[in-house]
């Protein structure tokens, strides 16, 4: 006797559709799981087993044999269970083959033949082709955020039978909160005095300009970047179903609402290895920070104390808004498009950066920031140093503005770059920003100086060009950009660890 | 070879060649090279070495690991040809004077701590009647130091002094920098702690030269000798023994410069330093030296007066009218940059604290800013924004 179950399993963050055969024939009574999977999807036997017979089911004493078709992609951890259970049954004739012909079935069992939530069940249930889903209660309000299929909730597999036999109803589903409340985050107006960072963190957020900040310990680096998703608009749902998407495939809690609306924030500690940085691992592929920031904001804090290596990882992702990680067992792709910031010390005293106020010998200062590579450095469009804010700042200053009148600038300078076709500035190509962004004669004479000094690249320049566009779209003025823009644009882009300095030679 | 056979001036040239071979020994410092040359020629010296031989008293000074540096000084002696030494030093017009020999700075004579030898090249700056001021400070300056320095080195230059300093980077690189924006000015002497062909740091290697051929660089190192950790120190009690007067521009609490203060009080020289902001780590240093009773140098004229108080008078009585060696605009172009100016000050300040004080938007002061900058009035350190004068003094 055969059975055929619909299920599916998780690739990278793509799911993957499974059938699962049962067969059960007279021989030795064996279990026996084929189709490459994992380990602890082996362990489904013996999960399998003690859920039936603690469910008061009868256990087939016949040669069992599962196979996980696909056979060529290997299948990871325990979304198999029900299925593989339920196929059983099928085959043990318990189960009427027809009614289970239109469902998909996802979860763990436990060894009382309960039904358990599994990671990634979002893209899960976008890979089977099912009339409707069984999932556990857990994961039933993820499940039915984009599914076209109908999403059954059932806790217990007696209960599942039951209601494939027709001699009970389908567990009524668990009531969903429509629309999480906004998690409230930092506010900007904590920030005392700062002005030109808070600019640069304005303009990073309105046109996704990557954003670099340079300081000694105690100026507020890390302050200043946990208030920057607060400023940023909400996910479209395209990308707030993609944010959830990954953020279900790697086992992560999602919002209280389902959806990721809200920009993600990730900010990984500086002994992150590439894997979990940019995605991967060894057999069973998670996809990294870079990857769960998608669509939000990667907080790179201490940049300088991350391996070298691990940090050129990053420059491809960056570039093209994707990861793609192969391994032997097949590849990978991530999608990967953050606003990233990053902080650093300007060496590594930690004193004071006002001139003479640091203790490092030139050569350490140098191997310091060596480490931060070249062209790393140059996907920073915005790179501002940050200092410890005046006494009577902090004692006195006013409060700053909030994050929600910042964040309505944003939403206005987002709207000018949707015009132009693309989310933000950063994201114009060189043809598009040379049509969108005319320059002034004036600020067409400074860029000239400024590339015949050798002090931009062309590649600086474009970026200069968007962040003077950025700047002009948030004053909500017209373009030709003036030499005011592009020169501020200039200013916010310093390399913070030359001085310019006075040379007798 | 033997040197006994030759005339009075080529054995004196002889001996200077081994005194430079001796001096270029592995782990030779002043004292135990003081040691060896106690009533004996350096020929001798050498040809003792060469064999293994050291006298008592520089056994004496060895400690411990004596046979290690004696075997050391051994292999090295005969690798090293004090001939061709000569030569080299002949190519670069070098000099040597060693104590007990006419050109021997009489300074040096009652000094404490004296240099067994002295090179030098250029013109001698230490015969003349030209009174001399150590202009000294920190490398890890600000831009006020490197304004001041500049200001007293050219300042005295132009009134007939000659400015001393370490050819450092820094404090003493823009105090020889401004003695040599004088055209007709007193030449400067520089003290370095390499041998004479060794430029260290690499990035003086122009000054250096400019040094070297308008003034006097001077060394108690032989040719060859790089840079060590003890040479610096060294180096900074010859500055403070050849100079009539210290002066200060900036000093860290612990900097480099307070061995110079310490060399100087040792040697009775007076000690002036430069007034700084009491926030300024750059200026920790030099303001305490005015807590402990250094007097204050706050232009050419405290130095001058503090030098004739020594005995000093510089040539000219009072100092002329000089151009400034950098060249800045008075007054900027825009109103706005004059506004931006005012709030600045004259220290250091972050962007952030200057948009506070000057209640300008971030583009209109970002774009002061660059004009600022580009007009050279402004200087951007590591994210500090710093205000330069146009005519100082």
């Amino acid at each position: 006797m055969l059975a055929t179950v619909n299920a599916a399993t998780l690739h990278g963050v793509c799911g993957h559709l499974v059938r699962v055969e049962v067969h059960v024939a007279n021989g030795l009574p064996a279990f026996t799981v084929v189709g490459l999977p994992d380990a602890s999807c082996r362990e489904a036997r013996d999960r399998v087993r003690a859920a039936l017979v603690s469910s008061g089911l009868s256990w087939p004493a016949r040669r069992i044999t599962v196979n996980l078709a696909p056979t060529g992609i290997p299948k990871a951890g325990s979304v198999l269970d029900l299925a593989m259970a339920v196929g059983l049954l099928v085959a043990c004739e318990e189960i009427e083959p027809e009614s289970i012909a239109d469902l998909a079935f996802l979860g763990e069992l436990g060894l009382d033949g309960s039904i358990r939530p599994v990671s990634g069940v979002l893209p899960l249930v976008d890979a089977v082709e099912a009339f409707g889903v069984v999932v556990a209660p857990g994961n039933q309000s993820e499940a039915s955020l984009i599914a076209t299929q109908r999403v059954l909730g059932v806790g217990d597999l007696r209960t599942l039978v039951r209601a494939l036999r027709q001699e009970a109803p389908w567990p009524a589903p668990e009531v969903v909160p429509t629309r999480a409340e906004p998690v409230e985050g930092p506010d900007l107006s904590d920030v005392r005095g700062q002005r030109i960072v808070r600019f640069a963190l304005e303009v990073a957020a309105a046109g996704a300009h990557h954003i670099l900040l340079v300081g000694p310990p105690g100026s507020g680096k890390s302050m200043l970047a946990r208030r920057l998703p607060g400023v940023l608009p909400d996910l479209d749902p395209a990308d707030a179903l993609e944010a959830t998407r990954i953020r279900s495939a790697a086992g992560e809690d999602l919002p209280p609402g389902g959806l990721n609306l809200r920009p993600p924030w990730r900010a990984p500690h500086h002994g992150s290895s590439a894997a979990a940085l940019v995605g991967g691992g060894s057999r069973t592929m998670r996809p990294g920070e870079v990857s769960l920031a998608h669509g939000g904001v990667l907080f790179l804090d201490e940049l300088g104390e991350f391996a070298p290596s691990v940090l050129d990882m990053l420059r491809q992702p960056l570039e093209d808004g994707t990861v793609r990680v192969s391994r032997s067992g097949g590849f990978a792709e991530y999608p990967a498009r953050v606003l990233l910031i990053a902080a650093m010390n300007p060496c590594p005293c930690g004193g004071s950066a006002a001139p003479g106020g640091c203790r490092c010998p030139a050569a350490v200062r140098a191997r310091y920031v060596r480490r931060i590579s070249g062209p790393l450095l140059d996907r920073f469009d915005l790179r501002v140093g940050v200092h410890r804010p005046e006494p009577s700042d902090l004692l006195s200053g006013e409060a700053g503005e909030s994050t929600a009148e910042v964040a309505s600038r944003i939403r206005l300078a987002r709207r000018r770059a949707a015009d132009r076709g693309v989310r933000a500035n950063s994201e114009l190509s060189s043809r598009a920003l040379e049509a969108a962004a005319p320059l002034a004669p004036r600020a067409v004479r400074l860029l000239e100086a400024e590339l015949h000094a050798g002090r931009l690249s062309a590649r600086g320049l474009q970026r200069v060009r968007a962040v003077a566009l950025t700047m002009s779209d948030l004053a909500g003025r017209d373009v030709p950009l003036d030499s005011d823009l592009v020169d501020t644009a200039l200013g916010l882009r310093i390399d913070p660890f030359r001085s310019e300095g006075f040379d007798v030679r | 070879m033997s040197g006994e056979e030759r005339s009075e001036p080529d054995r004196d040239r002889i001996h200077d060649a081994y005194v430079a071979a001796l001096l270029g020994l592995p782990g030779m410092g002043p004292a135990r090279a003081r040691s060896l040359l106690v009533d004996r020629s350096p020929l001798e010296v050498w040809r003792g070495i060469a064999r293994g031989r050291v006298p008592k008293e520089t056994e004496a000074l060895l400690g411990a690991r004596r046979s290690e540096v004696i075997g050391g000084w051994r292999a090295a002696a005969a690798v090293i040809d004090p001939e061709r030494l000569l030569v080299r030093m002949e190519e670069m017009g070098m000099r040597v004077s060693r104590p007990g020999q006419a050109g021997y700075p009489t300074q040096l004579v009652e000094d404490p701590d004296p240099p067994v030898a002295f090179f030098t090249v250029g013109t001698d700056l230490l015969v003349g009647g030209l009174p001399r001021v150590a202009v000294v400070g920190t490398r890890r300056c600000s831009g006020y130091g490197t304004d001041v320095a500049i200001q007293l080195g050219r300042d005295l230059a132009a009134a007939g002094v000659v400015v001393v300093s370490g050819l450092a980077l820094g404090i003493d690189a823009a105090a020889h920098g401004g003695a040599l924006a004088v055209t007709d000015g007193a030449p400067p002497l520089g003290v370095v702690g390499t041998g004479l062909d060794v430029v260290y740091p690499a990035a003086n290697r122009a000054l250096w030269r400019r040094v070297a051929s308008t003034g006097q660089l001077v060394s108690e190192m032989p040719p060859g000798a790089g840079p060590t950790r003890w040479c610096f120190p060294a180096r900074n009690r010859i500055i403070a023994a050849l100079a009539h007067v210290l002066v200060v521009v900036e000093s860290h609490a612990g900097g480099g410069s307070m061995h110079t203060v310490t060399a100087a009080l040792e040697r009775d020289r007076p000690i002036l330093a430069v007034p700084g902001p009491i926030r300024s780590p750059a200026s920790e240093g030099s303001n305490r030296l005015l807590a402990e009773g250094a007097a204050p140098a706050c232009g050419v004229d405290d130095v001058i007066c503090a030098l004739s108080l020594v005995g000093q008078s510089p040539g000219s009585a009072t100092p002329r009218e000089v151009p400034s060696p950098v060249d800045l605009p008075g007054v900027p172009a825009d109103p706005v940059d004059g506004t931006v100016l005012e709030a600045m000050g004259w220290s250091p300040i972050s962007p952030d604290a200057l948009a506070e004080r000057c209640r300008l938007g971030p583009v209109e002061l970002g774009a002061a800013v660059a004009r600022l900058r580009r007009s050279g009035l402004v200087i951007e350190t590591r994210g500090f924004l710093e205000r330069r004068s146009g005519s100082v003094g």
